[in-house]
């Protein structure tokens, strides 16, 4: 047991005004310093590519096929299950191609797995962050909505490849 | 005839004034806590967030209105008109501005002139408590019990000094008419009676404080205890008659300190100003202590329930019993003699 | 019975059987590509490597799969010899091996896979380009073959010399050039080319009709028996999101099929996932309109004892399907008893489908349980006349409608009524009831097969809603009719 002997006021505490005269003329300084707030819509937040945003399909050079062949190692490794996947055979070189690949934004969770676990670099965290609905059911992203440029992730991906270098080397499929 | 539309314009502008402001003022409460908090504070609604008040007045408008289990009915819709009503009454003798004349008619810058003013703003304005009580009480819930409760053990303390304190006032101008009272403080800015009677003024302002339960005396409402105290059952426009007395409970307890206290409307060195300068003088005086009752809440933490009786019971109360007599004793021997 | 001391450990072997028999039967994991318990062991791909010890000579390594056992040797399947030369050979196969796992069917269930990641080096040393072959060969209509996949165990080419005895596969080519080929590039036949999937350890292999539909570790697999004729096959079933049945593979029994099935049974299961099914009863009088199915069966339930009560009891007739299970039909043979009726089944002809290794040509999979039971076979038109006959009518089971003819049902004057429990609307005038049943995936019970083996049906996937246990269906309606039995 610690016994924690109550320090001894002062006059001048005990009196409280010179205090609360102090403490007022601090807040009236605080009137006018510079605020701190920051105008979200319209002044956005910082992204940096540390940022896990979304997560978001890549599409191959071509911009019009993913880079994604529906392995499901993405759907394995989500600890929400928020991932969806059906696979469909193609005439490309790489068979298959997803048919369906649902992400329920409702259960992710933007831990980042489904970007570690891919072994296609198909799908990535984005910076895109925002996100809002008016029903569940345009909450549930299919490929349309979840399709991205490389380009616009490039900076994600060169990130990864920094933080991941120790293990991984980009994908040298034949 | 046209006395009678004059004092209707009176009456209509100062209410309106009052209404105005106080939806105003809880604007500036939340721009002036967001200010002494470095943040910007509503800007949405309208330019600067001026049409904030509006907003906020349409969306208690269309909240639901819940009625407790258990409710007594008819007192708890009782409550917030209560304790709006008081504040609003109180108003009708503060005078604004001095003589004017109005569309040819002689008047004056308040609803009503009588003789015993000073004691009618006591007695009106005594009343409010009941307000708090009842809403505490009927709402059927423990918390606003309590809330009620510390209420009214808070405003009979703390009356008692807000008495004495005008008590000192009267004595020392000799009538209980506020126009004699402002009138008593006109000329040199010294004839003020906050510097007459500084310990007065000072427990005076410390008992508005608490008279209008405002920060750091707000025992009704105290969040961390009592949820939100009195009103925590109240939602929709009976809640927002609740705030709407609390403003104006505060607009009154301003305009009463700068009447008792700062000279009204009087401008320093200046007797004969023209009624239009005597208002924005008041006004000016008035935002001062609206400025206070802000400026204190967010600076200072609330008192603990005992710490407060026992500043009341034993710290005001003797102090305000000590200045009655003195300047009882002084007025008698003459000191401030006409 | 042989004695060995395998790892250590003195164990019996059986002398018939080569050394990796052994080892696998007493929980020593020595990997395998080539041998295949039901094939002969030719030692092909040399995985299963370990360090054999006989007598007084010096330990060395031999391939587990073609080395016999012997009284006395002493086998090491984790000596640091047998494991380098694992994971060279291993390495050898991986050099020409695709990495084409997030495409592969076979991944999650692949052997090669699997001894990768156990014994495996991370990354290939080999800098030569890999063979570049067919990856999209097809072999028929069930099987498509990638040549680059392919590690030459030749599982499929003794599959077809061991099992069917019908050569249609060889290995062709020589040394790196070599791949699996049919003679002539002629498609495959038979009724056995689905058990090439299931041989085939890697994804070489596959079938068309699961190629790319899911993951395998997505698939929830329930032990079954198939139900297309009365050997009575065991299968394993699996499901894709408690949804939908993706693929039937066969499951070991030594008792009736071994490893094997046939396509017949292997591909019988898209009628499962029919999703037009009756969910919930409906009583109706015959109408060519559909009514609309009701989830509570107590009107349908009441409406079946009310019109077996106006009948007589010898003009009831209880026809079940030969898919109701052993315990169904107990059930069965009691409501028939409660009227003195006589039990039957339809029982469709022989198709041509029997072979001499697993098929009987017999579709009913619970022929023999059910006239263990005392249930008598009639054909379909036999059926059609005992209706046309009766007064009241109660059909049993999954596809007993079909079984028996919509042209045969259409004729049955509306004199009879019908009460039909079957997986769709009975729309024919004789028919007052219908009542939605699971169908054999979404059931428990036990089927009896030709040589009277039993064998198990377990639920693997939900039944619809509204669906429930046809043995709770026949317990109420038993309930009603005994009532109506003592009631007189």
């Amino acid at each position: 047991m610690v016994i924690v002997k109550r320090k001894e006021l002062s006059l001048r505490e005990r009196l409280y005004l010179p205090e609360v005269v102090r403490a007022l003329s601090f807040t009236f300084r605080a009137l006018f310093k510079r605020k701190i707030t920051r105008q979200y819509p319209e002044e956005g937040l910082p992204v940096t590519e540390v940022t896990r945003g979304q997560p978001r399909l890549t599409l191959l050079e071509d911009g019009e096929n993913l880079a994604c062949v529906s392995c499901g190692l993405c759907e394995a490794a989500c600890p929400a299950y928020a991932i969806t996947i059906d696979g469909q055979e193609t005439d490309r070189f790489i068979e298959r191609e997803p048919e369906r690949f649902e992400i329920d934004m409702l259960r992710c969770i933007l831990c980042g797995f489904c970007e570690e676990a891919c072994p296609k670099d198909a799908i990535f965290m984005s910076d895109e962050l925002e996100l809002a609905d008016f029903t569940r059911e345009a909450l549930i992203y299919d490929i349309d909505k979840l399709k991205r440029p490389k380009a616009a992730l490039q900076k994600r991906i060169d990130y990864f490849y920094k933080v991941n270098d120790r293990w991984r080397k980009p994908s040298s499929t034949s | 005839m046209e006395d009678f539309l004059v004092i209707l314009l009176k009456v209509a502008a100062i209410y309106g004034g009052v209404i105005g402001t106080a939806a105003l003022y809880t604007l500036a409460e939340r721009k002036v806590a967001a200010w002494i908090q470095y943040r910007i504070g509503p800007n949405r609604v309208g330019p600067w967030g001026l049409l904030q008040p509006l907003a906020d007045g349409v969306k208690f408008i269309f909240k639901e209105e819940l009625v407790p289990a258990g409710a007594n009915k008819l007192l708890f819709r009782l409550a917030p008109m209560m304790s709006a009503v008081p504040a609003m009454l109180t108003i009708a003798v503060v005078p604004f501005a001095g003589d004017m004349t109005l569309f040819g008619v002689d008047t004056f810058g308040a609803i009503a002139k009588i003789d015993m003013s000073a004691f009618y703003v006591v007695a009106i304005g005594g009343l409010g408590v009941y307000g708090i009580i009842l809403g505490g009480w009927s709402s059927n819930s423990k918390y606003s019990l309590m809330g009620g409760l510390r209420a009214s053990a808070q405003m009979v303390s703390y009356e008692l000094s807000l008495l004495l304190g005008i008590l000192s006032i009267v004595v020392v101008s000799g009538s209980a008419d506020l126009y004699d009272i402002v009138d008593a403080q006109s000329g040199a800015i010294w004839r003020w009676n906050a510097f007459q009677q500084p310990l007065a003024f000072g427990l005076f302002v410390i008992a508005t404080f608490a008279e209008t339960n405002r920060h750091p005396f707000d025992f009704a409402e105290c969040e961390p205890e009592l949820v939100a105290g009195f009103h925590t059952e109240y939602s929709s426009m009976k809640f927002a008659l609740f705030f709407l007395g609390e403003y104006c409970a505060m607009i009154v307890m301003a305009s009463l300190t700068t009447t008792f206290f700062l000279g009204g409307f009087e401008v320093p060195f200046w007797a004969d100003a023209p009624w239009v300068i005597q208002l924005a003088a008041f006004g000016a005086k008035t935002a001062f202590f609206l400025f206070l009752f802000l400026w204190v809440r967010w600076t200072l933490p609330r008192f603990r329930f005992d710490q407060l009786m026992s500043l009341g019971w034993k710290v005001m109360l003797p102090l305000s019993l000590l200045n009655v007599f003195l300047y009882g004793a002084l007025t008698s021997f003459g000191a401030f003699g006409d | 019975m042989t004695r060995i001391i395998l790892n250590g450990r003195e164990v019996e072997a059986d002398p018939k059987q080569p050394l990796i028999h052994a080892c696998h039967t007493h929980d020593s994991d020595v990997p395998m590509y080539c041998y295949h318990p039901g094939l002969t062991p030719v030692g092909s791909c040399r995985i299963c490597q370990v360090e054999v010890k006989i007598g007084e000579m010096p330990p060395r390594v031999v391939v587990a799969c073609r080395t016999p056992v012997t009284e006395g040797m002493i086998v090491n399947t984790e000596a640091p010899g047998a494991h380098d030369a694992r994971r060279q050979c291993l390495e050898f196969l991986l050099k020409n091996h695709p990495l084409d796992c997030p495409i592969c069917d076979k991944a999650g269930e692949c052997d090669l896979q699997d001894y990768s990641f156990n014994e495996g080096q991370g990354e290939g040393r080999s800098v030569e380009p890999r063979r570049q072959l067919e990856k999209r060969k097809s072999l028929g209509d069930v099987i498509v073959l990638d040549q680059e996949r392919c590690i030459l165990c030749s599982r499929c080419v003794r599959f077809f010399e061991d099992v069917t005895k019908k050569p249609q596969l060889t290995v062709a080519g020589l040394g790196s050039r070599s791949t699996i080929e049919t003679f002539m590039d002629r498609p495959l036949e038979g009724n056995y080319q689905g058990n090439l999937a299931d041989v085939c350890p890697v994804g070489a292999l596959t079938l068309k009709k699961f190629r790319f539909q899911a993951r395998v570790w997505n698939l929830k697999k329930s032990f079954s028996t198939c139900g297309e004729c009365s050997r009575g096959c065991s299968i394993t079933v699996e499901v894709l999101r408690s949804a939908e049945v993706k693929r039937v593979r066969p499951r070991y029994n030594p008792e009736v099929n071994d490893w094997w099935m046939c396509d017949t049974g292997r591909f019988a299961f898209p009628a499962w996932n029919d999703t037009e099914r009756l969910s919930g009863s409906a009583t109706h009088a015959g109408a060519s309109i559909a009514p609309k199915p009701s989830a509570d069966p107590t009107a349908a339930l009441d409406e079946i004892a009310a019109m077996t009560r106006v009948a007589s009891a010898e003009t009831i007739a209880i026809v079940a399907s030969p898919w109701i299970t052993v315990e169904e039909g107990a059930l069965v043979k009691s409501i028939a008893d409660a009227f003195g009726a006589q039990a039957t089944f339809v029982s469709p002809p022989a198709n041509d489908l029997k072979d001499d290794l697993l098929h009987t040509g017999d579709p009913c999979p619970n022929r023999r349980g059910l006239e263990e039971l005392g249930f008598v076979a009639q054909t379909a038109d036999e059926v059609a006349t005992l209706l046309g006959g009766s007064e009241a009518g109660i059909l049993i089971g999954e596809r007993v409608g079909s079984l028996i003819g919509a042209e045969r049902l259409a004729a049955v004057p509306s004199t009879s009524r019908i009460a039909v429990l079957d997986t769709e609307l009975a729309l024919f005038p004789a028919a007052c009831v219908s009542i939605g049943v699971p169908t054999s995936a979404e059931r428990t019970g036990t089927w009896v097969n030709v040589d009277g083996k039993r064998g198990r049906i377990s639920a693997a996937k939900p039944a619809p809603t509204g669906v429930t246990a046809l043995t709770h269906t026949l317990e109420a309606i038993l309930a009603r009719v005994a009532r109506v039995g003592v009631d007189g």
